[in-house]
Order: structure tokens, then sequence, then C-alpha cells
């Protein structure tokens, strides 16, 4: 079995490889012709992310999954969220705003956690119909992020989750400290109006 | 502060073409005023040596059986990289974020291919700010000023800017503290660091902490955790070896090294810390292999040091290859024989006074008084016992035996000890030695 994921991490790893030489060219073209291909490239950067989340979740559920833990600056995660996001959404007349009330470091899963909140920034914005929030804040001894729409929120709560939610909601019950565990709780609980996700991790 | 990397030469690193011209693109959408190319390890450390550049991307993944990160750690271990350079590893996979979370020697940053022009700039940018942050600390941490290292450090810890750097500022002062040789402050604050997340670097800090207090059964215990929740750490498996030589456990100090050296095959820092666990196990062969290799393959300039030649003459001498043991001797210069310390002093003496009595024992004799009264380290001490028994001394050697048993060395020496004492018919002696000392140290206490 260690081989099948052997194999399919390689070949993850090479498909990335090829995906970067073609964003390469996207964003050498864009400065060579002065246009925007911006959403090519994040169409790109989608796909490679979508293989990642794969390989993780393949990991995850044979439980051979670690974190790795690193000390963020919870501010410069919201900024590369923004930096991930917000271009995308500004073409769908979106606007994402991002509210972050910590200076603090977090140990935490750089990567995976900021995947997390990307794909829930992703999510909000296929029903939102004019913002997105996305909110960090120290509770005592958690870290919450809050993603928030203003769209109609879901049909039924707790609603199905897709790969993508399941996954996220295992990977924040791995963050543990002291004690507390992380958690993944999906509502209609959004000030915007719509729906609500929040990731606590400690 | 200057955000512009107009000015700032870069060095791209990778060993497929193709990436390499993806990266270089990448960089000069960013702004790089100038990219330049390394496609190889040798490449790659000739040329940040002869023109240091601004920032280097380099891709994890080197060919070769070499990874970014061994060319990361060969460049701190000949202090090639000024503390101004970005360091910025490239991967395609998450994998390498284990590496980073768990070690000791980090790059500034790692990026995940793959990226915008945008994201490399983002994460150059922050780079940039941290290292404004800790610049006059650098510059009192190379200069081993570490009182005030660690002033600055506190000040920063205080600081509203340092809030985000918190992890890092306790950490560099957990180092300084263990540089300094403060060991319990280190420990509690390691300690600390562990209560706020499980970093493997802070475990493995604290095993370091005890293993330099003496409390060895504490320090191997917290390594194993490390080493058991890490397999991609292989600086905690080093620590692991050398506490396993400290409790005497020879035999599980080389096995560690050589489980390891087997992923690292072109670490020769790893290796030497292998010829002389294998050396004290008695497994000559395996030492003499190891220090042959390194001597021949460790090519950086300065590498080979008279010491490495001094442990391939002392395998050689092992194996009764006393033509080899010369041949290793004469490698090193007049000049460096000139400026040893007593300790390498003691061991050339000792080992051209069994290789060849005629150019070696004068010398050695000469350095006799010394040899009585000294305290040496445990490999000299170990060359000195071994010419001392061989020219039949036996007042010189039981005195290095004996100081051997009552010091701190003892667990680690003892099995080459006796086996020295047995090659020359002397096992008897050597009993009686034990006795002795062991009979002292009742009556001490």
């Amino acid at each position: 079995m260690q081989k099948l994921l052997d194999i399919l991490a390689s070949g993850i790893h090479d498909a990335k490889n090829q995906l970067f030489i073609a964003e390469s060219l996207i964003s050498d073209a864009e400065k060579r012709h002065s246009i925007d291909l911006a959403e090519a490239r994040y169409a790109l950067e989608s796909a490679a992310n979508r293989m990642s989340r794969m390989l993780t979740s393949y990991r995850v559920m044979r439980h051979e999954s670690r974190l790795s833990l690193l000390p963020v600056i919870v501010s410069d995660l919201c900024a590369e969220i923004a930096l991930d996001q917000r271009n995308h959404l500004a073409h769908r007349n979106l606007a994402l705003d991002v509210e972050c009330t910590t200076d603090e470091a977090w140990p935490l899963d750089r990567d995976l956690v900021i995947d997390m909140l990307n794909n829930a920034v992703q999510n909000a914005g296929r029903h939102a119909r004019q913002r997105i929030r996305l909110t960090a804040e120290q509770q005592g001894e958690m870290l919450v992020f809050k993603v928030d729409d203003d769209g109609p929120g879901f049909a039924n709560l707790p609603p199905s989750r897709g790969t993508g939610l399941l996954l996220a909601a295992e990977l924040a019950r791995m963050h543990v400290r002291r004690g507390h565990c992380g958690s993944l709780t999906l509502s209609n609980g959004s000030p915007l109006g719509g729906a609500r996700f929040e990731l606590r991790l400690p | 502060m200057n955000m512009d990397f107009t000015d700032k030469r870069f060095l791209v690193i990778d060993d497929q073409a193709m990436a390499r011209e993806a990266l270089r693109s990448i960089a000069q959408t960013a702004g790089a005023f100038s990219v330049e190319f390394a496609c190889n390890y040798q490449d790659a450390i000739f040329r940040i040596r002869n023109n240091t550049p601004d920032v280097i991307l380099c891709d994890y993944m080197l060919g070769d059986g070499r990874s970014g990160q061994q060319l990361l750690e060969e460049l701190r271990r000949f202090k090639l990289l000024p503390d101004e350079t970005i360091f910025m590893m490239v991967t395609g996979e998450q994998s390498y974020e284990q590496v980073v979370s768990a070690v000791e020697l980090v790059p500034d940053d790692y990026i995940i291919k793959p990226f915008s022009p945008d994201k490399l700039l983002l994460r150059l940018e922050r780079i940039l700010v941290k290292k404004a942050f800790f610049a006059d600390y650098y510059k009192e941490r190379r200069k081993q000023e570490f009182a005030r290292a660690l002033a600055l450090l506190e000040t920063k810890l205080n600081s509203t800017a340092g809030r985000g750097y918190r992890f890092e500022i306790m950490r560099q002062k957990a180092e300084t503290l263990l540089a300094s040789g403060h060991n319990t402050a280190a420990e509690a604050l390691y300690r600390g660091i562990l209560d706020a997340g499980e970093f493997p670097w802070a475990r493995a800090g604290i095993a370091r902490t005890l293993q330099r207090q003496n409390r060895l059964d504490e320090a191997r215990h917290e390594i194993e955790r490390v080493v058991a929740s890490t397999p991609y750490y292989f600086d905690a498996f080093d620590v692991k070896a050398t506490i396993c030589l400290a409790q005497g456990d020879t035999d599980e100090a080389q096995q560690v090294l050589e489980q390891v050296a087997r992923k690292t095959p072109r670490n020769y820092l790893r290796k030497r810390l292998l010829a002389e666990a294998a050396s004290l196990n008695g497994d000559t062969e395996t030492a003499r292999a190891v220090m042959s290799d390194v001597i021949a393959n460790d090519n950086m300039p300065g590498a080979v040091l008279a010491e490495d030649r001094l442990a391939l003459a002392r395998s050689h001498v092992a194996h009764d290859d006393r033509i080899a043991g010369e041949a290793a001797l004469i490698g090193i210069r007049d000049s460096e024989v000139q400026n040893f310390s007593l300790d390498n002093q003691s061991s050339y003496a000792a080992l051209l006074a069994i290789c060849c009595p005629e150019r070696g024992k004068k010398k050695f004799i000469g350095l006799r008084p010394a040899l009585m009264s000294t305290e040496l380290a445990i490999m000299n001490r170990l060359d000195v016992l071994h010419a001392a028994l061989y020219l039949n001394d036996a007042e010189l050697a039981d005195r290095q035996a004996e100081s051997m048993m009552a010091g701190p060395d003892a667990k680690s020496a003892f099995s080459a000890m006796r086996k020295l004492y047995a090659l020359y018919g002397r096992e008897v002696d050597f009993r009686e030695l034990q006795k002795q000392v062991a009979l002292r140290r009742i009556h001490h206490t």
C-alpha cells in the first residue's frame, strides 16, 4: 500500500511542477503583452490545490497523515487567503473583506489551514450575492476563523458535506493542544444573512 | 524599508531546465534585477561562494541523491550564507513541510509550486521584515556576544512588533542559552515552548539540555519520542547517538547512525560521528571504511581536517595496518602538527609511535610527563592508552585507564579499553584496575 501512496505522491508532484511551468508561461505572456490572465492562473492553482487535497484526504483516511506545526502569524495567513481569492471573486462582482483582530503567531499547519480556508471562501463564493467576510480572532485559548456570506444560507442543517468539508473537519480535529482539539461548525449564523463556516483551532 | 527587489540578485537552483526557466520568469515578473542559474549542487556552492546572491530560490529535489535541505545545511556548515541573504526552498509537494516543522536548521521560508509572482513577492517581503527585526540580534550572536544577544531578545519578546515572532524569539533565546552553557534555563524555556505546541525541535532541545546536565536516561527518553514521531528529523538521530555513546550504549549509537547515514549518504559530519561510534564499538572495519569515504569525498575546500586524518590513522592502527596508518599521518602537514592542541598532539604522537616507532617513539616519550597529568578527550586518551600498552609502559597505560574509568567517559570508553588490554594480554590487570577505581569511589562517598 505504501507503494500506491508513493506512486500517487510522485505523480502529483510531477503534475504540480508542470502546472508551475504553465503558470510561469502565462505570467510571462501577461507581462509581454500587458494583458491580465489572472483567471487562467487561478484555474491552474485551483487544480494543483485539488490534487494536493486529494492526497491529503487519502493520507488522512489511511491514518498516515501528520500535521506539520509551524508558528504562523495569523494576519499573514489571512493576507494569503485574500491574495489567493480576492481577484477571482472580484471577477464575479463579489467582495472579500478580511478582518484580523489578533497580531499573534499560532502553531498550526500552514498549508493545510490555508487550503481549508481557501476552500471555504470558494464555497461561500458559489452562494454569496455580494460579499464574503473572513474574520480571525483569538477567543481565550482558541483561534477562531469565520467565513460568512450574504447568500441564502444552507437549506438543511447540518448540511451534507462534500470531501473538502469532511477533510477540513478531520484536519481541524487533528489540531490538538493543551487537551483541546479543533472543530469545524457550519451554520446559518452569518451576520451578513447567509452561511457561516467556523473553524476553531486550539 | 526598501521592499523593492529591482536591485536584488537572484540565484535559481534546480536540476531541471524547464523548472529553472519557470522560476526565472516568475522571479523576473516579481521584479528581480538579475537571475542566475545553478543546475546542480556543486555549481550552486561555487556560485554562492564566489558571489553571494541576495535571494536564493532552491528546489528541494536537486537530483543525484542531493536535496535542497542538504545544500542549506552545507552552506551553514561552511558559513557561506550571510544573515542578509534570503534562502527560499521551492517544492512541489507538501512533504517538505514535515521537514521544516521538525528540524533546527530551516530556510527563511518555503513555497509550494505552483505559485504566482505576487505570492513570491509577498513571502519575500515578509522575510525582509523579519530579518530587519532580528538584524541586531544576529550581529551579536555571530560575534558570540551571548549576554548582549540575550538582552536584545528579551527586549524583542516584550515589544509589540515582536508579538508575531514570539516563538522564533523564544527559540533563539533557548539556543543562545544552550550555546552559552545555561543548560537549566534553556531547558525551562524549551519546556515552555513545548507547552505551547508540540514542536519536535523543542523536544530535541530538551534532550540536548538534559544531556549537558548529565541526566542521560531522561535525555534518552525525550529523544526517543522525537525520533519515533519525526523520521525526517535526521539531526535528532545524531543527538540520540551522542546520548547513547555517553550511556556506553555504543552498539545502539552505531546502529542509529548507520540507519540515518544510509538516507543521507553525503552528510560527512554524520559519517565522522559514525566512525567514532564504530570505533568505540569495536567495529574497526566500519570505522575505517567510513573515514576513508569522508577523506575521499568530503570535497569542500577546508572540509577535511587534520583530526580526520588522525581518525583514519586510528582505524588503520586498529586493523594493525601500520603502513596505511603511517601514510594517513604523513598526509597531515607540518604546519598543522605545530598548531595542534594537546589532545591532537597526543594522538599524533601515540599513533606515530605505533606505526613508525623510530619516528614516533621519541616524540611520544617527550610528551609523557604531560600525558601523566593532563585531561584529554576520550578518543585521544584511547590512542595514548594504545601506544603506552604497545610500548610496554604500564604506568602510563594504567594512568590513562584509571582516569577514563573515573571520569564522565567511563561508559563510552569501557569496551574499547577492555579490548586494548586484552590485545596485549593484560586482562587481569584491567580487572584489577576496575576494582581499585570502584573501591576508591566507595571510600569517597
